[in-house]
């Protein structure tokens, strides 16, 4: 409800200018959007609305996959509350959005600064540091995390230097959460392409005439980028967070498909996973899957309503 | 600031040499950090395969060969070639659907005001919440039913049909963020939405679109699920699932070749996003169209 | 109330469209994309393993004997490795599209015989298609459920200690047949304290280890439809293994993931390691050391528990060529060529024409060969373990559960009770 609000309102005044040219302009708008819309709306019912749809049947079902699906009302959701093994994937989740999240995004705004700026060798460090968002989820990730997190590798070498001796966050069920999140953080490729994009499209004059009015780097930052990369910055903070929700890859090359040990890395995905492939619980996976849309639901929500206290769109500015 | 003396040029000059150095020392040391990893990988590359796992040394103390020269003679019968173009055709194939697709879809959502569009976006951004798993089986029973189980259209398909509602989303962020001026001039011009779409919206969203293609590419490269399930044939296996192959739960798992060829694999990866970016850099001349 | 359950049903179905109606027909008509019939009247059946390179190899060539047998079957592979296999196969499967004839374990017969999707090859074999003689050691028994057969045995393998050859004779320990877990867990300590290693790399989060215990002992973990132990059993077994944790008998569990997809005993952690017989290769191909098979310790000086398991050939219910796929399954346990490329990668050669016609020469498959002919003289070997539908998410659970025991997350008390918990779900699923 709240998404909709926010979209752009129609200007008043378009509206009331000549009203008969204004009907057939509006019935010619509509045309060309849902022409322009077309592959997507095709993909959204054919490929989309009818599987979910489908799964939020489920949800409500007791349903292995293969004899037809049997309706228990809200036995899912009463089971899935109680569930101690849901309650860790809930507790494991939230910790690991709230602590990745920020972090992924400051380092890609960070470097993504860094790398706005005009120097020698530019092209180069930006591949370097896209590199390991280029490996993705690969089985080698996995075998060089261990390597890392292991019991006197670097990670815990370094960590003695402090004092602290933990043998190693792969394993150790108090750490290896970090492990993922330090994974997650290391891929920030993809937030940092989309805020070097985003500055790209700051026009140079408001940093010169800045410049002129005395503004420092620190308040160029905030009274110039800040603003103008609003609309990629919310980009990000919504699609990472979102994604973070949903984080399964990486907690697949940590701990493979059994999130543990101790269900430490139990992330919410990979407990679906496990409900609906391992077990073929798919009412119950379905039951988690809509619980999970409507938490996002709700983030996103909020997220929306808050832009329009802090994000600047060009057409929103007049 | 206002009277361009010659000290003051000077000691501008040195500060911009002193602030090069400083930026450029900074970035190599939070890239040693972040390349790392990368370096182990590769060090590990030349690593004996039963010296990888658990291995703490960044690299080898001997390096061998013979994980690489492992790869020439493919593996169960299949050669790594097959796999990369494979792979190649896949993400060929989903990146220009992408673009396509997802364009024309966030054209509509930024640009064209049309009855129901903003429920429309909603429901678009809803489909971004939904894990794909509980979708999984539900679209597998569809192109099973439509019979193109081993090929490459369910991988596909959804590329074209502007499913990936992070691409539309990205590019209407973009497309929302330029100048109205622009599309409003060629309204008056008397352009339609498909000259203002082509002419005008897509070249300026350049930025956005090279974003999603690099993604795109990267996404399907290391697709591991949707290959898995769709694809039968082991000729027609991508690169992620060749490289599972070397994994062998019962037996001796060739953990060297495994991890040289994901290596390799990288390298349409770097080449892609290599001669992408530099439309990232140059991305649009803003300032021109400003003024 | 029946009624509106129903009209609520169709009402959905209708709305979600084509995608989600076709799923009622999933489950009944089981059209394969392209296993048919072409024109000349060659048909195509898809057979599908899991396995590494050597068994893809071989199994390749096997096919192709078939082939060249009956030239007017083709035999479509599929293969990848364990993990990928099962994931592929069960949205295959529940999509209706299962490959006609696959690989199959003990673990998921009952799982996938109660979802309709294993072939009763009973009435293959009573048309001529294929002969159910001449397996030895009764393993035919493996693939039997509720008196119809779902399974045809490849191979037979049974549960081993692998020790680390090296570190027993260093620290002058042996294991010897008969030998009491008293007895070998003093070996252990023997070993701990000469070698500053531990003894074994974390026993007792192994259910098939736990069920030889048990059968040792007159249970066995699974009745044909429940757990075949009690909360107190468990509970016991959990905190003797968590006291071993403690005392460093028993590899610390972080150090056993650490080096993961490595094996603890490969990767020096540990001098034992209770595995199947025919998985023993991974730790020469994975370790510095010499490895060897040795006997499960006991509980009254004799019964190890011990029973043949079983990997096995199945078939689709659905399959449109119920008669070529017969043939073919019966070509792949009985041919005598097949068993002579085969060998034991998948256990002991489950028929005498195969078992006769192979021949090991290599020191692994040798090993393997002496170790079940030992057992099968040792006249130990006793009646497979029922595995009732859901024993695989129990084999994982145990696995997960016993790990929390390990890492001093979870008492052994709550860990029994949570396992029976999921047990208990399991089994409903």
């Amino acid at each position: 409800m709240t998404l909709v609000k926010e979209a752009p309102a129609r200007p008043a005044k378009e509206r009331s200018a000549a009203p008969d040219a204004g009907r057939r302009g509006r019935r010619r708008e509509n045309l060309a959007g849902y022409l322009f819309m077309s592959p997507w709306i095709a993909g959204f019912v054919f490929l989309t609305a009818g599987p979910m749809i489908a799964s939020l049947y489920y949800a409500f079902t007791s349903y292995n996959l293969f004899t037809p699906p049997r309706w228990v009302g809200l036995d899912n959701f009463t089971t899935m509350f109680q569930d101690p093994r849901w309650q860790k994937s809930v507790e494991v989740t939230l910790k690991y959005v709230v602590v990745a999240t920020p972090l992924k995004l400051l380092l890609a705004l960070g470097v993504a600064l860094l790398l706005a700026q005009k120097r020698r060798g530019q092209a180069l460090y930006r591949a370097a540091f896209y590199m390991p968002s280029l490996i993705g989820a690969s089985v080698s990730v996995g075998f060089v995390w261990r390597a890392l997190f292991s019991d006197d590798a670097v990670v815990d070498r370094t960590q003695k230097i402090f004092g602290a001796d933990v043998g190693g966050w792969i394993g150790n069920p108090d750490y290896v959460l970090y492990s993922l999140v330090a994974l997650s953080i290391w891929q920030f490729g993809a937030p940092m392409v989309i805020f070097l994009a985003g500055l790209k499209q700051v026009p140079q004059e408001l940093y010169e005439a800045a410049e002129m009015d005395g503004a420092g780097p620190f308040r160029r930052f905030w009274n110039i980028t800040l603003p103008m990369i609003s609309p990629v910055l919310f980009f990000n903070v919504l699609l990472e967070s979102i994604h973070a929700f949903q984080v399964f890859g990486s907690a697949y090359v940590v701990s493979d498909s059994r999130c543990g040990p101790a269900d430490a890395t139990l992330v919410y995905t990979c407990y679906l996973y496990q409900k609906g492939f391992k077990e073929s619980q798919m009412g119950f996976a379905s039951a988690m899957a809509w619980t999970l849309v409507i938490a996002v639901a709700l983030v996103t929500a909020v997220l929306f309503w808050s832009q329009k206290k802090w994000v600047h769109y060009e057409e929103a500015a007049k | 600031m206002t009277s361009a003396t010659t000290p003051a040029v000077r000691s501008g000059n040195e500060r911009r040499r002193t602030g090069s150095l400083a930026w450029h020392v900074g970035a190599l040391l939070l890239l040693a950090v972040v390349l790392y990893p990368v370096i182990w990988v590769l060090g590990a590359s030349f690593k004996p395969s039963k010296d990888i796992i658990a291995s703490i040394d960044l690299l080898p103390t001997e390096p061998v060969w013979a994980n690489f020269s492992g790869l020439a003679d493919g593996i169960s019968g299949i050669s790594i070639g097959s796999f990369f173009s494979n792979s190649l055709m896949y993400a060929g194939l989903a990146v220009v659907g992408v673009v396509i697709s997802s364009s024309l879809t966030a054209y509509a959502f930024a640009k064209i005001r049309f009855a129901g569009r903003n429920l429309l976006f909603t429901l678009m951004i809803g489909t971004l919440l939904l894990p794909y798993h509980v979708l999984l089986i539900p679209q597998y029973v569809l192109f099973r039913n439509l019979g193109y189980i081993d090929t490459l259209v369910p991988l596909v398909a959804g590329k074209y049909l502007a499913t990936e509602a992070f691409f539309v989303f990205l590019m209407v962020q973009f497309m929302r963020g330029l100048p109205r001026e622009l599309d409003e001039a060629a309204k008056l011009d008397g352009c339609g939405h498909l000259r203002t779409y082509w002419s005008i919206v897509l070249p300026l969203s350049r930025p956005a679109i090279i974003t999603s293609a690099i993604f795109t590419f990267i996404n399907a490269w290391n697709d591991f699920m949707g290959p898995l399930i769709y694809l039968n044939t082991p000729e027609k296996y991508t690169v992620s699932l060749g490289l599972m192959m070397f994994r062998d739960q019962e037996g001796i798992s060739n953990y060297g070749s495994m991890i040289a060829m994901s290596l390799v694999a990288l390298v349409p990866v770097i080449a892609f996003f290599m001669a992408f970016q530099r439309y990232l850099i140059d991305g649009m001349a803003t300032s021109g169209l400003k003024g | 109330m029946r009624t509106s359950r129903n009209v609520e049903r169709r009402t959905i179905l209708k709305a979600a469209g084509a995608t989600a109606a076709t799923l009622g027909l999933a489950a009944t008509t089981g059209c394969g994309g392209d296993s048919g019939t072409s024109s000349d009247g060659t048909v195509t059946i898809r057979y599908a393993w899991w396995g590494g390179e050597p068994r893809t190899i071989a199994m390749k060539k096997s096919i192709a004997l078939f082939e060249k047998k009956y030239p007017k079957i083709k035999i479509k592979p599929e293969f990848t490795d364990y993990l990928a296999f099962w994931e592929k196969f069960q949205t295959q499967a529940s999509g209706g599209n299962p490959p006609d004839v696959f690989q199959n374990a003990v673990t998921f017969l009952r799982k996938y015989d109660k979802r309709g999707v294993l072939m009763d090859l009973k009435t293959q074999a009573d048309a001529g298609n294929l002969n159910l003689e001449n397996f030895r050691n009764g393993v035919l028994a493996n693939g039997q459920v509720d008196g119809k057969q779902i399974g045809i045995p490849v191979g037979a393998n049974t549960m081993a200690l692998v020790i680390d050859l090296n570190a027993f004779k260093k620290a002058g320990v042996e294991a010897k047949f008969g030998w009491t877990w008293d007895e070998y867990f003093a070996a252990l300590q023997t070993i701990q304290d000469k070698l500053k290693i531990a003894g074994d790399t974390g026993y007792f989060t192994i259910m098939y280890l736990y069920d030889l215990y048990l059968r040792q002992n007159g249970k066995a973990f699974f009745t044909d439809s429940d757990l075949g132990f009690t909360e107190d059993d468990l509970t016991q077994w959990w905190e003797d293994g968590y006291k071993r944790v403690k005392s460093g008998l028993v590899t610390d569990p972080k150090k056993i993931e650490q080096v993961s997809p490595k094996s603890g005993l490969s990767a020096g952690l540990a001098a034992s390691e209770f595995t199947w017989d025919n998985f023993s290769i991974r730790y020469q191909g994975e370790g510095e050391s010499d490895y060897g098979l040795a006997p499960i310790p006991t509980t009254n000086g004799k019964d190890t528990g011990q029973y043949l398991g079983s990997l096995m050939l199945s078939a689709f219910s659905g399959t449109k060529h119920p008669k070529e796929v017969a043939q073919f399954i019966d070509f792949m346990v009985h041919d005598a060529e097949v068993g002579k490329i085969m060998g034991y990668d998948r256990g002991i050669l489950p028929t005498t024409e195969q078992f006769d016609a192979f021949k090991p020469t290599d020191p692994n498959n040798k090993g393997v060969a002496a170790y079940e002919d030992e057992v099968a003289k040792a006249g130990v070997l006793g009646k497979i373990t029922p595995h009732p539908s859901g024993a695989d998410v129990i084999e994982a659970a145990f696995l997960r559960i016993g790990g929390e025991v390990a890492q001093g997350k979870t008492k052994p008390a709550d860990a029994a009770k949570a396992l029976f918990g999921e047990a208990k779900a399991a089994f409903a699923g």
